[in-house]
């Protein structure tokens, strides 16, 4: 049996997929879309940014494409290489490519990940010319109106090596993402996992102390995912208290007397 | 005889030979041989090795010692798990060393009562198992971060909990850690349910000065407690249960005093509602306080109290402050930004708590976003007071305001110092927020060398921290990462497929080949430098005594390690006249005995005027010319300088010098052991830029972890 190869052309997204929209980012994405402009999307890791731009795929009914970079990516990871079959060179289109011919959305996840030959790339499409130049095909691609741009970055701790320059940064219309309000948090967790209201609500609860702990020894506190991953295994039957220590503690921290702490955390409310 | 008795019976004989031949026959003298050797021969296998290998040990110091260890071993083991044996031994041993042979066999003798102690000091959960845990636990749970200390008496001034030594009253260590953690928890509880709000601590003075009142509102409160405990921590709520029995009678009259305090149940209730009940109960006998609750001492609260209404309120005043002046669009600023209506509303879900209160911040109707590290104040003061009083959202009046932006007192050059030479200083502009603009020439500042301390004391950290600093230098081995695997290279080891097939692909369209066609493995070249800046002034907390200069020597060794360039600083001065850094070691010194003496030597000095020291020691790393500069400052607390460096005008100072840096390609990063940093270090480094430590140890550490970040 085969795995079924998706070909880009056809990563139209038909069910909607599920987001629980925090401010009016919705109308800021679809007005930048509108007016052609990019999208920056920053915030910390599990908190909707990809889920985002899939609904917003969705709603706008635009192919999506995602890209997550890392710090081997060059430029020709994205704009595309020759390659030999069967004797003959042959042009095949990277991810980014396809997405400005298809009119889709391409969506950089984690861009300052990428090597630093990846934003002379960016610069040309992220300005009205909007243009992606193929140099080894000697074309120049003017993207269509359908087409859109949008990146994500984490801005805590990042490292001096690796930082979004301000000529690269200056070009986007940038969204904020966070950790979602209390009953949106809780709303989440039920939608995704099918676990009831008053685990939901023991969930996010446990949620915010392990949030209380960020800096003290959390580089970071439990983000909705992880959150939403502890739900899936409670609705599973899986013992409250293990399915915090496996899917959140753990994930979180080494750190002995940081998990003990989580693990008791999570025994004081469930 | 069957086979295995014969096997056994073997295995006995040999057990005997080998034991009296290590023991030189010692053993025979001690008689009941063979129930002896029995016993051991019952042992485990490993049990079995270790006896033996400490008999030969002994043996070597002294043979009757060898065979009293023989002899009671089999007990040992019956009463003891192996590391508990290994104890007795070498206690034995020590004593041997010590006192003689007579106290060594005493001592092997007593075993009985050495695995008595033993258990109890393994079953028992002491400070120091648990603190680590409870720091992280409590501050999880919510709230201001309160300090965990050790102490006589068991109880909260509402800025640090008092825990007792130990806790020793159950056979079980996992019991005794949990009635450790739920005392701890109990007295989280009172900061946060506001046993000790504001209001209620004044009357509580006022009314109540004696014992029998305080243990009344003590044991309601306990109730009260109990009951918000139940509502919001159902698994901590059972722990409380289970461990909360005082006997039959101890326990009748605790439900005959929550009968009559039903009141206290309610989820509105308050510490007002149980001051109000006090009298009810005066006539009532006292039911036993339960193993987790502990004393209570309003005089404490009160002084830790009072010192921090302060501290908030003008701390929330000055951020006001701030917001007023963004809000301020311009228009005429004086009495008219000073009318603005700020309102401050809360949405309390749960009523008594201030995890669910959310606050809604309006000026003059307007929604006003509130910065993080308000609500962190603005959650305390609700603690404190259960909501934010009129007071606090006044604006500072006139003279206030402008006290905490005084001018520089330091115009009057009043230094008559005849050590003070003006050749070999440089001099710096200082910021003035309050005029919007340089002061040029302000600062005068020399270069200072440490003086070199006993370089015994390297030796000395070195010898006591092996184990740390081995795992010190793994954490920075993991900074220098892997060597990296570098694609398109004109020579390596192995040849880059992809380049190969493009290559050839680009010759089958007619272009030339590219040479870049191999890859290899290389350690990514560093080209960092770091200036280390360390707080010397003269300050309570004070980074520079035993323990700081200790860090220092661990994080010098893992740095050398590196390769990285690197230079310390220490910084201090008294006015604008006198700033001083000290070298303690310079960007191109290595780090000889000179370097090493001077740490030693780091004493500390006056006061803290950050932003020349800043802007000298960033000209420093600038001359280093590295592609990559880091400035870590190693802090205590706010720059504060004689003669008007403070406040807002400190601090102001110390930011443009920073931004001054960066320009010039500079980061920085501040660690300090201020608990109040959040006041006001994000704002000058940046909200990613700092990190707080509780405890100087964790410095190299929390070094290696920045470095890390930063420079991979």
């Amino acid at each position: 049996m085969s795995t079924p190869a998706i070909h880009t052309e056809q990563s139209l997204i038909t069910n909607e997929p599920y987001y629980e929209p925090v401010a009016d980012e919705v109308a800021v994405f679809t007005a930048a879309y509108r007016n052609k402009l990019p999208v920056l999307l920053k915030g910390p890791t599990g908190c909707g940014k990809t889920r985002f731009v899939e609904y917003m795929a969705w709603r706008l009914e635009r192919p999506m494409i995602t890209v997550a970079c890392h710090d081997d990516l060059t430029a020709s990871d994205l704009i595309g290489r020759y390659l030999v079959r069967g004797g003959e060179t042959v042009w095949v289109d990277g991810p980014l490519t396809s997405a400005v011919r298809n009119g889709s959305i391409c969506y950089l996840d984690e861009v300052v990940e990428a090597r630093k030959d990846t934003s002379v790339v960016i610069h040309p499409l992220c300005d009205d010319r909007r243009l992606l130049p193929i140099e080894k095909l000697g074309e120049v691609l003017a993207a269509p109106p359908e087409f859109c741009l949008v990146i994500s970055y984490n801005p805590g701790y990042q490292s001096v090596l690796k930082d979004l320059k301000q000529s690269t940064r200056q070009r986007f219309v940038a969204l904020e993402f966070n950790y979602p309000s209390v009953e949106v948090e809780q709303t989440i967790i039920e939608k995704e996992s099918g676990i009831d209201t008053t685990g939901a609500r023991q969930l996010v609860k446990f949620g915010h102390m392990t949030r209380n702990l960020k800096g003290s020894g959390l580089d970071e506190g439990a983000s909705t995912r992880l959150l939403v991953n502890a739900a899936k295994l409670m609705h599973e039957g899986i013992a409250p208290v293990v399915a915090t220590d496996t899917a959140v503690a753990q994930a979180l921290t080494d750190d002995e007397d940081m998990l003990k702490a989580v693990h008791e955390l999570s025994r004081s409310i469930f | 005889m069957s086979d295995e008795s014969r096997q056994n019976f073997l295995n006995r004989l040999r057990i005997q030979k080998d034991l009296e031949k290590f023991t030189a026959g010692a053993l025979a003298r001690h008689g009941n041989v063979e129930d002896i050797v029995a016993r051991i021969a019952a042992l485990e296998r490993r049990d079995q090795d270790f006896v033996y290998a400490w008999v030969e040990l002994i043996a070597r110091s002294n043979h009757e010692l060898a065979a009293h260890f023989i002899g009671r071993v089999a007990s040992a083991f019956d009463k003891m798990e192996r590391s508990g044996v290994e104890d007795w031994v070498d206690q034995a041993m020590t004593t041997f060393d010590n006192r003689g042979l007579g106290f060594a066999i005493e001592a092997l003798e007593n075993v009985d009562e050495f695995a008595r102690e033993y258990a109890s000091r393994h079953v028992r959960c002491g400070f120091d198992d648990a603190s680590g845990f409870l720091r992280h636990f409590v501050r999880g749970l919510g709230g201001r971060e309160l300090r965990v200390i050790s102490d006589q008496s068991t109880f909260t001034d509402t800025e640090s909990l008092y825990l007792p030594d130990v806790v020793n009253l159950y056979p079980e260590p996992e019991q005794n850690f949990t009635v450790y953690k739920l005392t701890a928890v109990h007295l989280w509880a009172q900061t946060w349910y506001g046993t000790w709000r504001y209001q209620v601590v004044e009357q509580l003075i006022r009314q109540f000065d004696d014992e029998q009142p305080m243990a009344i509102f003590n044991r309601l409160e306990c109730l009260r407690l109990e009951a918000c405990i139940a509502r919001d921590f159902p698994g901590l709520s059972r722990e409380f249960r289970l461990y909360g029995s005082v006997g039959e009678a101890g326990d009748a009259l605790w439900e005959e005093w929550r009968r009559r305090a039903s009141r206290l149940a309610e989820r509105d209730a308050s510490a007002a509602d149980s001051l109000a009940l006090i009298e009810d109960f005066r006539e009532l006998p006292l039911p036993p306080l339960r193993p987790f609750e502990g004393d209570m001492f309003a005089g404490r609260v009160r002084q830790a109290l009072f010192a921090r209404i302060e501290r908030e309120k003008s701390a929330f005043q000055r951020a006001m402050q701030e917001l007023r002046d963004k809000d301020d669009r311009g228009e005429g600023g004086g009495d008219d930004a000073q009318k603005q209506l700020v309102e401050v509303e809360m949405h309390d879900e749960a009523g008594a708590g201030g995890e669910d209160v959310n606050f809604q911040l309006t000026i003059d109707g307007e929604v006003t976003s509130i910065p993080e590290h308000m609500k962190d104040l603005m959650g305390s003061i609700m603690q404190d007071f259960g909501e934010i009083p009129d007071d606090h959202l006044e604006p500072l009046e006139r003279g206030e305001y402008s006290d905490a932006l005084l001018p520089q007192k330091g115009d009057v050059d009043g230094d008559d110092d005849p050590d003070f030479n003006d050749a070999g200083s440089f001099s710096y502009r200082e910021w003035d927020c309050v005029r919007q603009r340089f002061r040029e020439g302000f600062c005068t500042l020399r270069e200072l060398s440490v003086p070199p301390g006993d370089e015994g004391f390297v030796a000395a950290t070195l010898d006591k921290h092996r184990g740390l600093l081995k795992s010190i230098k793994r954490s920075f081995e993991a900074v220098l990462g892997e060597s990296r695997l570098q694609r398109r290279q004109s020579d390596g080891d192995d040849i880059d497929l992809d380049a190969l097939v493009e290559a050839f692909a680009d010759v089958a369209q007619g272009r030339e080949m590219s040479e870049y066609l191999y890859t290899r493995y290389r350690n990514q070249e560093r080209n960092i430098a770091v200036m280390f800046m360390v707080d010397m002034s003269g300050s309570t907390l004070g980074w520079v005594n035993d323990a700081e200069r200790e860090a220092l020597v661990l994080l010098c060794e893992a740095l050398e390690m590196l390769g990285d360039r690197y230079a310390i600083f220490g910084f201090s001065g008294r006015t604008n006249k006198r700033c001083e850094v000290y070298r303690i070691k310079d960007f191109d010194e290595s780090y000889s005995s000179a370097v090493r003496q001077r740490i030693s030597g780091i004493r500390p000095k006056a006061y803290t005027r950050m932003g020349v020291a800043i802007r000298h020691l960033g000209q420093l790393l600038q001359h280093t010319q590295a592609r990559t500069k880091l400035l870590i400052t190693l802090s205590d607390g706010r720059p504060e300088d004689y003669g008007g460096y403070k406040g807002k005008y400190g601090i102001e100072d110390t930011r443009h010098a920073l931004l001054e840096l960066k320009q010039g390609g500079i980061h920085s990063f501040c660690v300090t052991i201020d608990n109040e940093a959040q006041e006001y270090l994000p704002h000058m480094y940046g909200p990613a830029n700092f990190a707080v430590i509780d405890e100087v140890e964790k410095l190299p550490y929390k070094v290696a972890d920045i470095y890390r970040r930063l420079t991979t």
